[in-house]
């Protein structure tokens, strides 16, 4: 039997569009976090105005609304927790329109991120925010989360590639923002905000230059803390390359088992390095940084020949937490975020977390932004490790908070830190932001539970119910 | 707190019954609370270089100076980050990065006077965006006093962040009408190591070669900008040795291997597009000089002028900024001139409209509209007290403007700050 709120979709809609039947909503129900929640109802819309009139339907009905990109997700973001009704982009994944004069393209927000970029290469030009899950993961979700990823050291996050949004408000009302209006920068409001202000149906982004030259080289070195003080000396000295990635030896190990893509495998730790320019700046940017690796430790360094072995290093990279399923049982993977010259002396404070917990732990980050991955491993059938790997994330967050960071560097606070926003932030801070989402969602209908900490749970840190396999 | 009546800080036909100089961020939001108690509005400055880029306030009982918010409050230069009090000019901040050879492109004019706070607060995106982002790109965290006295922190020292709503792209640009920046955090960058000036003169007959030639180049220069009138005048003392012809001005930035390649390459596409002639100035005199070409943008001239800047794409900016300069055909004869800069890599179109004492106001109000749909989605950022009547700063409401007003309602419910300064009467 039908929920009220399924049959007006479906009558609205149609069954092409609308999901409701149990079997049928079980692929909604989760991210890549642990928790899962069945929505009442899921839509599969093919355009905005399909978009509209479920969110209209959805706040007569007093249903929540999740929108939902790839489900990539490590945060909860995408979990209906309250039920109500899930967006599936699936179906709304073109390019829109593509302007390689003025290197702009709209984009729906299902379009895969790894798909435009490929789609306009012939052209030159390229779109920068690259998460590592990017073959998979939507526009969409990126603008959700303001996805980073390993090129944003010198590119920037999603926001700054972000020109303007169109987006369904509470009441099911379309709207065009641009980072050209004048007025309030709504643009700028909506990217992050996890869905929690509007459901984005369209993407205005900037594209960019494909690069004359790129060199991709990898140093090894004997541990995390010397490539650590490698990256913080290259920032010290006014150099910032394209990407500036580390991978300690577990991390290497395994992705050299999955990828064989000729990353040292006795290295401690790996630095992977990538320059981008003209040719000379390429080469020199490329001297300069050998020269600083090597004072700090470089056991060696080795430049990428072709295309095809800078590809394969970057696959490899991107699929670091993916070849980690190979050998771990399940893994909890963090995100967060330091002044850069602090690394060196954070990767020694995780290691002693996870040491103290007994819990094996792999890093693989984007040090050039000093942004923290530590994944830590574990066994989810033995209670002691769960609750181990919940204590040590912790750790680890107020340790980076300690040090002048915060608590996520590109995959958003959603479900699961949404209680340890408290610790970054005061109760003035968290109420200028409320401020906002009472203006965009008075009636806490866009994905509730999400970023901001429940009221009663204001100042502590919730552990997570349940704790599970995590996948990039 | 010092307080002081000043005349000099009149805006429209207004002056504030006080001047307050509030000492630090706490200060400034308990003077907020205390004019929102007792019902009062209170109109934030910086510098007052861009003071004209907003309406004049409707209410105007207190002018709150951020003057004594110069405090650094971290700079771990090899963080690559500075957190820094509003108060705090862009002169002061260049000479404090340049210590440590490193930059933040905010691209203002009159950088001496120009504040942090009323840089960012006015959504200043100065020419070199197109490379280095907007100011609101290079903002990673700020503190932001509101009208019930709380300070509120957003972002942090961090390059990457994603906690909590980015409310800094928020206040950028808001005009201080939702709250007062009192802290600025920004991720700042590696100077270049060589940059340099290049400005040539060329016949208007050549103005799409020019455009095409240099639109090719595989190095392209950080600013690139076709000026039609603007340096004319102060570059000539006699009248009759105006010239008139238009100037493609390009700044090039990086290091001194690129930056030779990209001159050679510049040189020669000028040269295939018949532009013989090519200052360059390095070093010292480059940076002077692209400095030079910020201030115009907000200078005035002639008797009674007004500045337009329109945002669009790119490659119509040369079509746009000449649709600016013949948009009022019978402007030539009421004296009325209207100049231009385009901006080849922003699409930014600035038009500076210049008209004789005696005009009416009905003519002048007529020349600003013609302008306005010529360069598209445009802000005022310079005026003449004379002209401030006849010319909205904003033009064009966005179709988001009930959503904007709810944004002011909430944060600032007795509309203390800056009423009527903003889009749509805010």
């Amino acid at each position: 039997m039908l929920s009220s709120f399924a049959s007006r979709l479906l009558d609205a809609l149609g069954p092409d569009v609308v999901r409701a039947a149990p079997e049928d909503l079980a692929v909604y129900a989760f991210d890549a976090y642990s928790e899962d929640k069945l929505p009442s109802a899921a839509i599969v819309p093919h355009d905005a105005r399909e978009v509209a009139i479920a969110v209209r339907i959805a706040r007569e009905c007093g249903e929540p609304i999740v929108p939902r990109g790839a489900g990539t997700g490590l945060c909860g973001g995408a979990v209906p927790s309250r039920g109500g009704l899930v967006i599936s982009f699936a179906r709304m994944n073109r390019i829109v329109e593509l302007d390689v004069r003025n290197r702009r393209a709209r984009v729906q927000p299902g379009l895969i991120n790894l798909d435009l970029s490929a789609a306009i290469a012939g052209a030159g030009i390229f779109y920068a925010p690259d998460p590592s899950s990017q073959k998979i993961s939507t526009i969409g979700g990126n603008v959700g989360t303001n996805a980073g990823g390993p090129h944003c050291l010198s590119y920037g996050t999603t926001t700054n590639h972000v020109l303007g949004i169109e987006y369904v408000d509470g009441n099911g009302a379309l709207h065009h923002t641009s980072i050209d209006d004048s007025g309030y920068d709504l643009t700028g409001l909506l990217v992050g905000s996890e869905g929690t202000l509007g459901i984005v149906t369209e993407v205005d982004v900037r594209l960019m230059k494909l690069p004359e030259a790129v060199r991709v080289c990898v140093a090894a070195f004997t541990d995390v803390e010397s490539a650590s003080e490698a990256v913080s000396a290259i920032i010290g000295a006014g150099i910032v390359p394209t990407a500036l990635e580390i991978m300690d030896a577990l991390i290497t190990r395994a992705v050299e088992a999955h990828y064989h893509a000729g990353y040292p495998e006795n290295a401690g730790a790996v630095l992977l390095v990538e320059i981008a320019g003209t040719h000379d700046d390429a080469a020199a940017g490329e001297a300069a940084l050998a020269a600083i690796a090597r004072e700090h430790g470089a056991l060696s360094w080795r430049a990428a020949r072709d295309q095809r072995e800078r590809d394969a290093l970057w696959a490899a990279r991107k699929g670091a937490a993916g070849a980690i399923g190979r050998i771990a049982p399940n893994y909890y993977i963090q995100d967060a975020c330091v002044p850069r010259t602090r690394l060196p002396e954070v990767m020694h404070a995780i290691d002693a977390i996870a040491r103290d917990h007994k819990l094996p732990v792999g890093n693989v980050f984007h040090a050039g932004d000093g942004n923290l991955h530590p994944l830590l491993i574990f066994d989810r059938r033995e209670r002691r490790q769960v609750e181990a790997v919940v204590a040590a994330g912790t750790e680890i967050l107020r340790t980076c908070i300690a040090m002048g960071g915060t608590i996520s560097g590109e995959h958003g606070i959603g479900y699961e830190k949404r209680e340890t926003l408290s610790l970054v932030f005061s109760p003035d801070d968290l109420a200028a932001m409320g401020r906002v989402r009472d203006v965009f969602d008075p009636m806490r209908a866009f994905n509730p539970d999400k970023i901001f900490p429940s009221g009663a749970m204001c100042g502590e840190v919730k552990t997570p119910a349940a704790l599970g396999t995590a996948t990039a | 707190m010092i307080a002081k009546r000043n005349d000099a800080l009149r805006l429209g036909t207004l002056s504030p019954a006080r001047v307050l100089e509030p000492a630090d961020g706490v200060e400034l939001a308990a003077a907020l609370a205390a004019a929102a108690a007792a019902g009062e509005s209170v109109v934030l400055h910086g510098g007052g270089t861009l003071q004209h880029s907003a309406n004049p306030p409707v209410r105007y009982d207190s002018a709150v100076l951020t003057t004594r918010l110069v405090a650094v409050h971290e700079y771990e230069p090899r963080d690559l980050t500075i957190g820094i009090g509003a108060g705090m000019t862009l002169a002061t901040l260049r000479r404090m990065l340049a210590e440590h050879h490193q930059v933040l492109p905010l691209d203002a004019p009159f950088p001496a006077r120009a504040t942090i706070g009323g840089t960012l607060a006015s959504g200043w995106a100065g020419p070199r965006r197109a490379t280095y982002g907007r100011s609101r790109d290079l903002l990673i965290g700020a503190t932001v006093a509101l009208t019930d006295g709380t300070l509120a922190v957003c972002g942090g020292m961090v390059v990457k962040n994603v906690t909590g709503y980015d409310l800094g792209k928020l206040y950028v640009g808001s005009q201080g009408t939702l709250g007062a920046i009192v802290r600025a955090n920004f991720k700042v960058l590696p100077a270049p190591p060589e940059q340099r000036l290049a400005i040539s003169t060329f016949e208007d007959d050549n103005r799409e070669r020019v455009v095409a030639h240099v639109g090719g180049m595989t190095v392209p220069p950080v600013a690139l900008l076709i000026r039609d009138g603007f340096l004319a005048l102060r570059d000539a003392p006699r009248p009759e040795d105006i010239d008139f012809r238009p100037q493609i001005v390009a700044l090039f930035e990086g290091s001194e291997s690129t930056v030779d390649r990209a001159m050679r390459e510049y040189r020669s596409a000028l040269g295939a597009a018949g532009v013989a002639e090519t200052r360059i100035l390095t070093g010292a005199a480059a940076s002077n000089g692209f400095q030079d070409v910020l201030d115009e943008y907000v200078a005035l001239a002639g008797a009674v002028s007004f500045t337009l800047l329109g945002r669009g794409l790119p490659a119509d900016a040369p079509l746009r900024s000449e649709r600016a300069r013949t948009a009022f055909p019978s402007g030539g004869e009421r004296g009325v001139s209207v100049e231009t800069i385009a901006n080849l890599l922003t699409g930014d179109v600035v038009a500076r409209v210049r008209a004789p004492a005696a005009l009416d106001a009905q003519t002048l109000a007529a020349a600003g509209a013609a302008v306005r749909s010529a360069i598209g989605r445009a802000q005022l950022i310079a005026a003449h007290d004379a002209a401030v009547p006849h010319v909205d700063a904003w033009g064009e409401t966005p179709s988001t403007i009930a959503t904007m007003r709810a944004l002011k309602e909430r944060f600032d419910p007795q509309n203390v700050l800056a009423p009527g300064r903003f889009v749509g009467a805010i």
